[in-house]
């Protein structure tokens, strides 16, 4: 019975962090129809700046959220600018093969300011855990998954409740009849995108401390996130969620019960079982592509 | 219409001046490709996992090779040729390792190959080399399915292959008093060719010498959560740890099981422990105590030339070298040996015939090779001990008479 409740405690934990990272792009591919697969490359990017604030400054790393989620809002809104909103018109698979590229560019850029080794960030609780009666609670892992729910928790009340989220919901839900009622759609993208790459500011923290990094470790992530959001359903925040803590506890499960060896396949295997029955993913919503142009 | 004739005069005349020059760059390329040019520097061609999973060691490597390069032309060059490197970024992918081996031969036409670092990415590159007859040595590849292919190109410039890297570690624990014997063993290990035959061969020792084997799992290389592994290994409470790691993996594992509050009382890592302060820096200096590993250099080791080599790598590098950029210089060295004692490269044939038959003398002691090109020596066994990678098997190479018999932590 420890061991089903551990594994469980272990997989909701690491799902609540990917939640949190998931959720950026999928807020971006449900408004903006953009796959972004320099999402990984950002996080990792986050974390770099997180490195540097704790090696540099001695900034506890989820202290330094407040400066990297800023900073990646700032970035997230530039390269929307720069890159994005030029072939904003083009088919979603040119936005595939732009940030393909400039994930690749991030990668480079990311070696020659920090080097292509690894590196960790240990502030005093990296490796120590609460213990409650004989389950083990990782200290950097609660911290992680409570502050992943704290700015999941704070983008749903921006998205629910602040003029610029609902004409975000807006957006995402009928791009046309949101232009006809006034609102700017360009503009909302880029807030879109902006707040999207700010979401991984903050998992990029996050996961500084939960694991060891360098530049190329994005496409382990950017797989793992694309895994979750077509779980849940492109573009459904709540599918995020969801198809997140299923994969935590996906992996956990298949690492405690079957075997390490295939903590990878299993969850996407499932995944695979999910769009056999659901092809638009959990939370997703069938459009009718006939009519939908 | 005019125009139009003048415009399409120039545009006949380019078209001829770019056939001429196609063909002529062709003819230039042919006369001059290869090994055949016996002038100016000799190109020596190598593809390195630059970025990805293996940049760490992929980038030590690079450094290696560069300190040897300039090592070689302060000193006249090779059959007094200048050296020069034609490095490529094989982003730790099996695919453009093979085309870029396949670029450095056929298209920039270098003299020599070195070779690249891990098994994964060596046992393509290989075949590549073997295919055009070119020798092929390499500084980190010890996979077993390396030398049973066979190649007559290929030889792996460390001491011995993947297999026997445990040997003087299995030794040590089966040597130790009943009392200080481990009883039982866990054996967690990434999906590696390099990795897996370190641990599936101490793992067959120590369970024919009684050890019960209390956990055996592999997990894929994508793998960065190891808590729950960390977890399966705490439940079934080994004495001793014997894990198959690269690198990051091994930082990972060790910090999961410092949060699920299991220490065995010995632990066995491959590679990671051999990143120096890189290691440290991932698990902090204190959760780095006792813990073994093999090892094929340290930069305290007295063998030929090591102590300049390490002094060279402060100059250019800063810092002290780490164990895969070691490997790469005598990578270097085996090649230039080779060379020096054919005194040619028109015949790399004759290359590998010279290895085949002879030791070389590196800084990681002497190497020679049996007919696969597989090594036939030992490894070095090293623990970190209060903060530094010591030696501490064999006796005669060791850098201290320590050996620390209990994990700090463990019951």
């Amino acid at each position: 019975m420890t061991e089903l409740i551990q594994t469980i405690v272990f997989g909701l934990l690491i799902g609540g962090v990917y939640a949190l990272l998931a959720s950026g792009l999928t807020l971006i591919f449900g408004v903006m129809n953009v796959i972004n697969i320099a999402h990984g490359a950002f996080l990792i990017l986050a974390a770099f700046l997180t490195f540097s604030l704790w090696s540099g400054l001695g900034i506890d790393p989820l202290a330094a959220i407040v400066i990297t989620t800023p900073a990646m809002l700032a970035f997230g809104w530039l390269v929307y600018v720069l890159t994005v909103r030029p072939i904003r018109r083009a088919p979603p698979s040119s936005s595939v093969l732009l940030t393909f590229g400039l994930a690749l560019v991030l990668e480079a850029a990311m070696g020659l300011i920090w080097g292509n080794d690894s590196h960790s960030v240990r502030p005093p609780y990296f490796t120590q855990s609460f213990h409650v009666s004989q389950i083990v609670l990782p200290k950097a892992q609660v911290y992680a998954c409570a502050l992943a729910v704290v700015v999941l928790g704070g983008l749903w009340l921006f998205l629910a409740r602040s003029w610029s989220g609902r004409a975000i919901r807006a957006a995402a839900v009928n791009p046309q009849g949101a232009e006809l009622v006034g609102i700017d759609i360009v503009r909302v993208s880029a807030i879109t995108f902006a707040i999207g790459v700010a979401t991984v500011g903050a998992g990029g923290s996050l996961i500084s401390v939960l694991y060891p990094f360098l530049p190329g470790a994005h496409y382990i992530w950017i797989a793992r996130l694309l895994g979750i959001i077509v779980l849940g359903g492109m573009g459904s925040l709540r599918g995020a969620l969801i198809g997140a803590l299923l994969l935590g506890l996906a992996e956990t499960f298949t690492q405690t019960y079957l075997s390490a060896q295939w903590a990878t396949a299993v969850p996407y295997a499932i995944i695979l079982v999910v769009l056999l029955v659901r092809p638009q993913g959990i939370m997703g919503t069938r459009l009718r592509e006939d009519v939908a142009a | 219409m005019s125009g139009r004739t003048s415009g399409h005069f120039p545009t006949r005349v380019l078209a001829a001046c770019l056939g001429f020059a196609a063909v002529a760059a062709l003819a230039v390329g042919c006369g001059g490709g290869g090994g055949g040019s016996s002038s100016g520097p000799i190109k020596i061609g190598i593809s390195l996992p630059l970025t990805g999973d293996f940049s760490e060691p992929g980038g030590a490597a690079k450094q290696g090779y560069e300190i040897w390069a300039a090592t070689v032309n302060k000193q006249g060059g090779l059959l007094g040729r200048q050296v020069q490197l034609d490095i490529k970024d094989d982003a730790s992918d099996q695919n453009t390792v093979v085309s870029d081996y396949n670029a450095l031969i056929s298209r920039d036409n270098v003299n020599l190959l070195l070779g690249t670092f891990s098994s994964l990415l060596n046992l393509p590159a290989s075949a590549v080399a073997e295919r055009n007859h070119m020798l092929y040595v390499e500084p980190a590849g010890g996979a077993p399915e390396m030398f049973s292919r066979g190649f007559k190109y290929l030889f792996f410039a460390q001491q011995a292959t993947a297999n026997h890297q445990g040997d003087l570690f299995v030794k040590y624990i089966l040597g130790l008093p009943p009392s200080e014997r481990p009883k039982t063993a866990a054996y967690p290990s990434i999906d590696d060719p390099f990795a897996i035959p370190v641990i599936d061969s101490i793992r067959k020792k120590f369970e024919a010498a009684g050890i019960k084997t209390v956990y055996h799992d592999i997990y894929p290389p994508s793998t960065s959560n190891f808590d729950s592994i960390a977890s399966q290994v705490k439940a079934a409470n080994p004495d001793l740890i014997a894990h198959g790691a690269v690198f990051d993996d091994g930082i990972g594992f060790i910090r999961a099981l410092s949060k699920v509050g299991f220490e065995p009382r010995y632990f066995f890592e491959t590679s990671a422990p051999s990143g120096a302060a890189q290691f440290s820096n991932g698990v902090g200096i204190k959760n780095t105590e006792a813990i073994f590993y093999a090892v094929s250099n340290t930069p305290e080791a007295h063998t030929p030339g090591n102590q300049q080599f390490v002094a060279d790598f402060k100059k250019k590098f800063g810092g002290l070298p780490a164990e895969d950029a070691a490997d790469a210089f005598a990578t270097g060295q085996v090649l230039q040996k080779a060379v020096e004692e054919v005194g040619s490269i028109d015949d790399q044939a004759a290359l590998a015939d010279y290895l085949r038959s002879n030791s070389v003398d590196t800084i990681l002691g002497p190497l020679r090779w049996d007919d696969t090109g597989a090594p036939h020596g030992q490894f070095l066994i090293g623990q970190w001990q209060n903060g530094t990678a010591e030696v501490v098997l064999p006796k005669s190479a060791a850098t201290t008479n320590k050996i620390e018999n209990r994990r700090p932590g463990s019951s």
